[in-house]
Formats: C-alpha cells, sequence, structure tokens
C-alpha cells in the first residue's frame, strides 16, 4: 500500500512562476486546517464546551472572527463557525471538542480537505477582489478580522480580511474551485487591468 | 435591482447575494387530510400563484450570508422589501396585501 500523502489544492502549480505585471500577490495558505462547528449560542452549555476547548471565545458578532495563539476562529452562521488550526494538530482539537461537547446539541467536523485558502495581498487587494463580488470592500467596516460570505467569481467563497498594510485578504474555496480562482485571480490581477475606481487615478498603460 | 437586508444576519445585497424560495404560506392539503385531497385543490397547492400588484409574501434565503431563510413582504411596484419575519412566523395580519392575496392569506394563516 502507497503512503497516504497531503498535497494542497493548488501543489501543482507552486513552481509555476507568476506573471510578472500582477498588482497583488497571489499565494496559497495550504497550512490551516479547518473544523466546521455548529451548534446555538443559545446553549450555555455548548457556549461553554466550545469556548473551553478552543480556549477563546466563539464570535457572535455576524461577519467577524477571534484569534487565539494558532486558532482562528471564524463566524459562518448564527450557529456555525469555521475553526482553523495548523495542520497536524486537527485531530487533537478535534477530539477535545467532541469530549468537551459531549452530548449537546451540536456538531464538530473535519473539513480540512473541502476547502483551500487563496492569500491575496497589496495595496490594490480589495479593487482586484472587488471585480468578483458585489460586497463592499472598500467600506470602513472591512477592518482585520472581518470576515464575508460571499459569491466570489460566480463561486460560493468566504473571504477574511486578515490585517492592512498592506491590504490581505484570504480567501476560502472549495478545493475543486482553486485552480479555477486562481486563473481568474491571474487574469484580473494584471496591472493592466487596474480599475482604480477610488484613489488617486493613474494614466492608463500605454 | 432588489436591495435585500437578511433580518437574521443583517448582511445586505441585491438578489444574487438571495436565493428566492417564492410565495409564502402555501399550505399542502395533504399534511392536514391526506386521504381527502381533491384534484383542484392539488392542483392549486402544486401550481396556482398569487401575482399581486403591491405586497407580496415571499420567503427568502440569505444564500451569501447566514444562509438562513426568513420571510419578506416585497411590493411588487416598487420592488422594496416593506418588512420581514421570522420563517416559522405566520403572516402577519397587519398590513393588508391587495384582495386577491389576502383571501387565500387569511385561510392559510387560520390553519396555523
Ligand atoms: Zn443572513
Amino acid at each position: 500500500m502507497s503512503d497516504l500523502q497531503f498535497r494542497s489544492a493548488l501543489s501543482h502549480r507552486r513552481d509555476e512562476d507568476l506573471p510578472m505585471d500582477l498588482c497583488v500577490s497571489l499565494d496559497e495558505v495550504s497550512d490551516r486546517a479547518m473544523i466546521d462547528l455548529r451548534g446555538s449560542l443559545d446553549d450555555p452549555k455548548f457556549v461553554a464546551a466550545a469556548t473551553a476547548a478552543l480556549g477563546v471565545a466563539l464570535p457572535a458578532q455576524p461577519r467577524s472572527s477571534s484569534v487565539k495563539g494558532d486558532i482562528t476562529v471564524l463566524w459562518m452562521s448564527v450557529d456555525q463557525w469555521l475553526v482553523t488550526t495548523p495542520r497536524g494538530s486537527e485531530q487533537a482539537l478535534l477530539s477535545k471538542l467532541v469530549k468537551r461537547l459531549g452530548n449537546t446539541f451540536s456538531f464538530a467536523c473535519d473539513v480540512s480537505d473541502a476547502r483551500t485558502i487563496i492569500r491575496v495581498s497589496g495595496g490594490d487587494a480589495r479593487s482586484v477582489l472587488m471585480k468578483g463580488t458585489s460586497v463592499d470592500l472598500q467600506s470602513p467596516v472591512v477592518k482585520p478580522g472581518w470576515v464575508r460570505r460571499l459569491l466570489f467569481a460566480e463561486v460560493a467563497a468566504a473571504c477574511q480580511f486578515v490585517h492592512s498594510d498592506p491590504d490581505t485578504f484570504d480567501v476560502y474555496v472549495f478545493r475543486s474551485y482553486a485552480d479555477y480562482v486562481w486563473e481568474w485571480l491571474l487574469a484580473v490581477a494584471r496591472k493592466g487591468a487596474r480599475v482604480q475606481l477610488y484613489g488617486k487615478q493613474e494614466p492608463p498603460l500605454v | 435591482m432588489l436591495m435585500i437586508t437578511c433580518p437574521v444576519c443583517g448582511a445586505e445585497g441585491d438578489e444574487t447575494d438571495f436565493h428566492c424560495g417564492g410565495q409564502a404560506h402555501i399550505s399542502r392539503p395533504a399534511s392536514t387530510d391526506p386521504h381527502n385531497v381533491s384534484d383542484d385543490a392539488q392542483r392549486d397547492y402544486l401550481y396556482i400563484r398569487n401575482n399581486p400588484k403591491g405586497l407580496h409574501r415571499e420567503m427568502w434565503m440569505c444564500a451569501r450570508g447566514c444562509g438562513k431563510w426568513f420571510h419578506a413582504e416585497r411590493d411588487t411596484v416598487t420592488l422594496e422589501f416593506k418588512s420581514y419575519y421570522g420563517i416559522t412566523e405566520s403572516a402577519p395580519p397587519s398590513s393588508s396585501p391587495n384582495p386577491a392575496a389576502s383571501k387565500t392569506t387569511k385561510k392559510k394563516s387560520a390553519g396555523r
């Protein structure tokens, strides 16, 4: 039997040279494992168990996230969170969660290989991503920790604003869409394709 | 374009960010009396929908926000969303849609 080997969704493109004229930097974040967690915030037993297992409070505010050490918890819905943790530590975290949650009405599942994360970073990150979504990423609500599920380049995605300076977004897409979204970003992130709807206008490249 | 605000999570967006589930408060005849469903009642249940000029009660899903369903009252003339209420709630009696629609709405909400 051959050994199972983890390969990230975009590993086959890692050695590819990116176009020289990209106005953002693109990267795959492949070292994060993900756990899907569902339960009701109205159930104090669930909240206490999840908080104890994760070591960080569940973000109750829509479109927010919380971080503590290696663990990030993204708000997905009023009763759903996506927990990300370094790859390799997910089984330990999951069994801790399952044990703590016990028989509360809840659900925790390892979904590490369902999605991949594409990191888009640079001064033009907001305007590049806005080519693919109706969500206003220039809005002041888009600050570090902000999370939003959205339709991105016509596929379901989630987006987290990681930090500014430079503006950095993590785009979570289903693994089977990874290649398509990567290709899409390579096309729209060319310097010659800048929209520059906001801020200082530069003369077009000739 | 429709401007929609999810009453569950507050996400704002247009109709591409939401999924429309069509007319709300349609009751299934077989759920009340499975052995006595007339062809007419079954036809109405499956195919006959209101097409009001004015308030229309619809089901919507916050497809790109929290994934939850909710009810909305939409004005079909101005495309304005007038009010929202929970997916498990029956039709609000307050605002009265057009006469044709209110007949069915009343009949249906009486059973709930
Ligand atoms: Zn919502």
